[in-house]
C-alpha cells in the first residue's frame, strides 16, 4: 500500500501560521506517512479510489491571472470572497458583525477553534488531513453573537491550471446568530491527472444560532476534487444544507455533522445529477452525540450514461443520545442501463430510546406517471423530462437562496433536456 | 365518431374483451354499464392506448382514423380524453406546469400557437373553480395529497380545459359523494355539444341521474350483451345484474 507522504504534492505549507497552526500542520504531515492512499479496499473509497488516479508528484500551481469562466453565472446580492489557487483575493467587505481573518491573523483562542473542527478532528479523511499538512492560509469568518446576517455571504473556492488547491475556510458562529454561507467551487483544470482540489470547510455553530448552507460546484466536468464539511452544533442550535452537486472526473464530498448539545438539529439536502462517465461520491455522517437532537436527510440523484453516484450515509447515535429522532432519504434515479448508483444506508445505534428512519429507492421512471401524463397529449419526451425534473425540483425549489435556486432550475433543464 | 368492432384484448395473459362491438356519433352520450371484472376498465385503457393492454382481435376507427395506429399521446392530441377511475399522484409535477404543457402540445398540433401565460391563468383558474377546487391546488404536485373526490374533480377539471372531442368517464362516480357528483355531473353536461361524444363506464345508475344518456349498454364478460335507451339503466337497478342472467360480485 503507498501512503499520501510518498506523493510529492507540489505544495507546502504557508510560513505565516502561528505556533498553534504549525503544531497541527506538522502533526497531520506526520500522519500522512501512516495514511494510505485510498484503494478500492478502503471501504471509506470503495466505489471512488479507481477515479482517484493520483501522480506520483504535482506540478506547483501558480497563482491565476485568469478570471473564471464561471463568473456571474446568476446573480446574486451577496458578499463574495474568493480564494483562487491558495491565495486570498482582496476584497472590501467591512461588517460590525462579521469579522474576517486570514490564517495568519488569528490570536490563539482562533487558531485552537480551528484545530478543533469538526473536519480537523477527524482522523478518517485522508485529503483533509492533506489540506491541514500543508495548511494554506485559510479564511476564517467569525459572526458575533446576536447578529442576524440578512446577506448571503459567498466563499467561491476557484482552482485553475495545474496542481493542488486546498481552500480552506472555518466559520464561527456566535450565540443566537444566524448566517447563509454559499460555498462555491469554480474549477478548470487542463490535465486532470495534474490536478486536485481538496477543500475544507469547518462551521463552529453555537448555542441557538442557525447556519445555512449551500454548497455547489461548477466545473467542466473534467476536475478532480475532494471536499469536506464538518458542523459542530452546540445546543438549540441549527443548520441546513443544500448541496448541488454535478458529476466531475473525480468528485466527493464528505459532510460531517456533530450533534453535541440537546436541542440541535440538522437539515442535510442533496441533489447529484452525473451524465457521461462522470463521478460523484456523496459520504454524509451525523454523529448524534446529546441527547433529544434531530436530523433529517433527503439526497436526491440522477445518473444518466455510463456515470456513477455514490451515496453512502451514515447516522451514527451515541449511547446517551436518548430521544434522537432521525430519518434519512435517498431516491435514485437511473436513466440509461450503463449507469450505476451505489447506495448506503450506515446506522449505528447505541441508545435505546431513539426513532430512526432511513429509506432507500433505485428506479426508473414510474410507467403509470409516464402513461398519465401522455394520456393528455404529452409527448415521450417531454413527459421523461418534466418526470425527471420533478424528481429533484422539489429539493432544488426549496434552496432558501432564490437565485441560485431559479439558476439551478434552468441549469438542470438544459442538462436533462440534452441528455433526455 | 367511434366504431369498435368485435375487439378482442387481454391483459396479464388473461382474455378480457371477447368480440365487443360499439358505435358512438357526435353529440351522444353512452352510459356502458357492467358487474365487476366484465371488462370495462379494460375498454377504457384500450381506448386510451394504455400498452399493458394488449389487443388480440377487432378494429378500433375513431374518426375514420385506425385509432390501433395511433400512440396514446396521438390519441389524446386527436381529442381523446380518458378521465382515470385511480389517478396517479405525481409530486415532482405541478397541476399548473402539468395542464400548460397538455395544452400547449395539443394546440400545436391543432396548428394552433402556444397559449400565452396569462390566458392560461385565467382560463386555470376559472375551470378550477367550476370544480369547486381550491386555486392553490394549482400549485401542488399532479394530485398530491388529493383526496378521492379531488382526483376526480381534477380529471373533470383537465377535461375542461383540454376540450375533447371523446371523453371516455371510467368509473368517475365511484366514492363521490352527493355534492361532488353534481359538480362532476354539471362539468360533463357543460361539454355536450353536436361534435362531442361521451362514454361514462359506470357501475351504479346513479350517475345517469345527472347526466342523462342516450344509450345504455350491459357489458358482460367482455361483450355488450345488451343496449337500449335511458330506461334501461333504471330497470338495472330495480332489477339487479341477474336479471340478465349475469352473476354480479357485489349485490346492491
Amino acid at each position: 500500500m503507498t501512503t499520501m507522504n510518498t506523493i510529492d504534492f507540489g505544495i507546502q505549507a504557508s510560513e505565516d501560521l502561528d505556533a498553534t497552526l504549525n503544531e497541527f500542520s506538522r502533526s497531520n504531515l506526520n500522519s500522512l506517512q501512516s495514511s494510505n492512499v485510498p484503494t478500492r479496499k478502503t471501504e471509506a473509497w470503495k466505489y471512488s479510489a479507481a477515479r482517484l488516479k493520483l501522480a506520483n508528484s504535482f506540478p506547483t500551481l501558480l497563482a491565476s491571472n485568469q478570471t473564471s469562466k464561471w463568473n456571474e453565472a446568476y446573480s446574486l446580492d451577496c458578499d463574495t470572497i474568493v480564494i483562487s489557487n491558495n491565495l486570498i483575493q482582496e476584497h472590501s467587505l467591512k461588517s460590525d458583525q462579521v469579522t474576517l481573518k486570514s490564517f495568519s491573523e488569528l490570536d490563539e483562542s482562533e487558531s485552537r477553534k480551528l484545530t478543533e473542527g469538526a473536519i480537523a478532528q477527524s482522523e478518517k479523511l485522508e485529503f483533509a488531513q492533506l489540506s491541514a499538512a500543508y495548511m494554506q492560509n485559510g479564511l476564517y469568518i467569525q459572526v458575533q453573537a446576536n447578529a442576524k446576517i440578512e446577506k448571503p455571504l459567498r466563499v467561491v473556492f476557484d482552482h485553475s491550471g495545474n496542481g493542488i488547491s486546498l481552500p480552506r475556510v472555518f466559520l464561527d458562529v456566535g450565540e443566537n446568530a444566524s448566517i447563509t454561507l454559499i460555498e462555491e467551487l469554480r474549477l478548470q483544470s487542463e490535465q486532470p491527472s495534474d490536478s486536485l482540489v481538496s477543500s475544507v470547510c469547518d462551521i463552529n455553530v453555537g448555542a441557538n444560532a442557525s447556519v445555512r448552507y449551500l454548497r455547489m460546484n461548477q466545473d467542466d466536468g473534467h476536475s478532480k476534487h475532494v471536499g469536506a464539511t464538518g458542523v459542530s452544533l452546540h445546543r438549540d442550535s441549527r443548520f441546513e444544507s443544500y448541496c448541488l452537486a454535478l458529476g466531475s472526473e473525480l468528485a466527493r464530498h464528505d459532510l460531517l455533522v456533530k450533534m453535541l448539545g440537546t436541542g440541535a438539529e440538522c437539515d442535510l439536502n442533496g441533489v447529484c445529477i452525473t451524465t457521461d462517465k462522470q463521478h460523484f461520491d456523496n459520504h454524509t455522517c451525523i454523529e448524534h452525540i446529546a441527547p433529544h437532537c434531530t436530523s433529517n436527510e433527503n439526497y436526491r440523484c440522477i445518473a444518466d450514461g455510463k456515470s456513477k453516484i455514490v451515496f453512502n450515509g451514515r447516522i451514527h447515535i451515541h449511547r446517551d443520545a436518548q430521544k434522537t429522532l432521525g430519518s434519512m432519504s435517498n431516491k435514485n434515479l437511473l436513466l440509461s442501463s450503463e449507469a450505476e448508483i451505489d447506495s448506503k444506508p450506515e446506522l449505528e445505534i447505541y441508545a435505546d430510546d431513539v426513532k430512526c428512519a432511513h429509506g432507500t429507492t433505485i428506479g426508473q421512471l414510474d410507467e403509470t406517471e409516464l402513461y398519465y401524463l401522455k394520456t393528455r397529449g404529452i409527448c415521450h419526451e417531454d413527459a421523461k423530462l418534466m418526470l425527471t425534473l420533478g424528481f429533484i425540483l422539489e429539493i432544488v425549489r426549496a434552496t432558501p437562496v432564490d437565485a441560485i435556486a431559479e439558476y439551478w432550475e434552468k441549469r438542470l433543464s438544459e442538462i436533462l433536456s440534452y441528455e433526455l | 365518431m367511434l366504431t369498435i368492432k368485435d375487439l378482442h384484448a387481454q391483459v396479464e395473459g388473461k382474455q378480457i374483451l371477447k368480440g365487443l362491438n360499439l358505435e358512438i356519433k357526435p353529440g351522444e352520450v353512452h352510459a356502458i354499464m357492467g358487474p365487476n371484472g366484465s371488462g370495462k376498465s379494460t375498454l377504457s385503457q384500450v381506448l386510451a392506448g394504455n400498452d399493458a393492454y394488449e389487443v388480440t382481435g377487432g378494429e378500433l376507427t375513431y374518426k375514420d382514423k385506425d385509432l390501433l395506429e395511433m400512440s396514446t399521446e396521438e390519441r389524446a392530441r386527436e381529442g381523446v380524453f380518458l378521465a382515470f377511475q385511480y389517478p396517479v399522484e405525481i409530486p415532482g409535477v405541478s397541476n399548473l406546469q402539468f395542464m400548460k404543457t397538455a395544452i400547449n402540445n395539443i394546440r400545436l398540433h391543432r396548428g394552433l400557437d402556444e397559449m400565452n401565460a396569462a390566458e392560461f391563468m385565467k382560463q386555470a383558474k376559472t375551470k378550477i373553480q367550476q370544480v369547486n377546487l381550491d386555486p392553490s391546488f394549482l400549485k401542488r404536485g399532479v394530485n398530491e395529497g388529493f383526496s378521492g373526490g379531488e382526483k376526480k374533480r381534477n380529471e373533470i377539471m383537465q377535461m375542461l380545459m383540454l376540450e375533447p372531442s371523446l371523453a371516455i368517464l371510467d368509473e368517475t362516480d365511484s366514492g363521490l359523494d352527493i355534492d361532488a357528483l353534481k359538480i362532476v355531473a354539471d362539468g360533463v353536461n357543460a361539454l355536450r355539444s353536436p361534435d362531442r361524444a361521451v362514454v361514462m363506464v359506470t357501475h351504479y345508475q346513479r350517475l345517469l341521474d345527472y347526466i342523462v344518456p342516450d344509450y345504455v349498454h350491459v357489458l358482460a364478460n367482455g361483450q355488450i350483451i345488451k343496449s337500449g335507451g335511458k330506461e334501461l339503466a333504471l330497470e338495472l337497478e330495480e332489477k339487479g345484474y341477474g336479471w340478465l342472467g349475469i352473476a354480479d360480485e357485489e349485490t346492491a
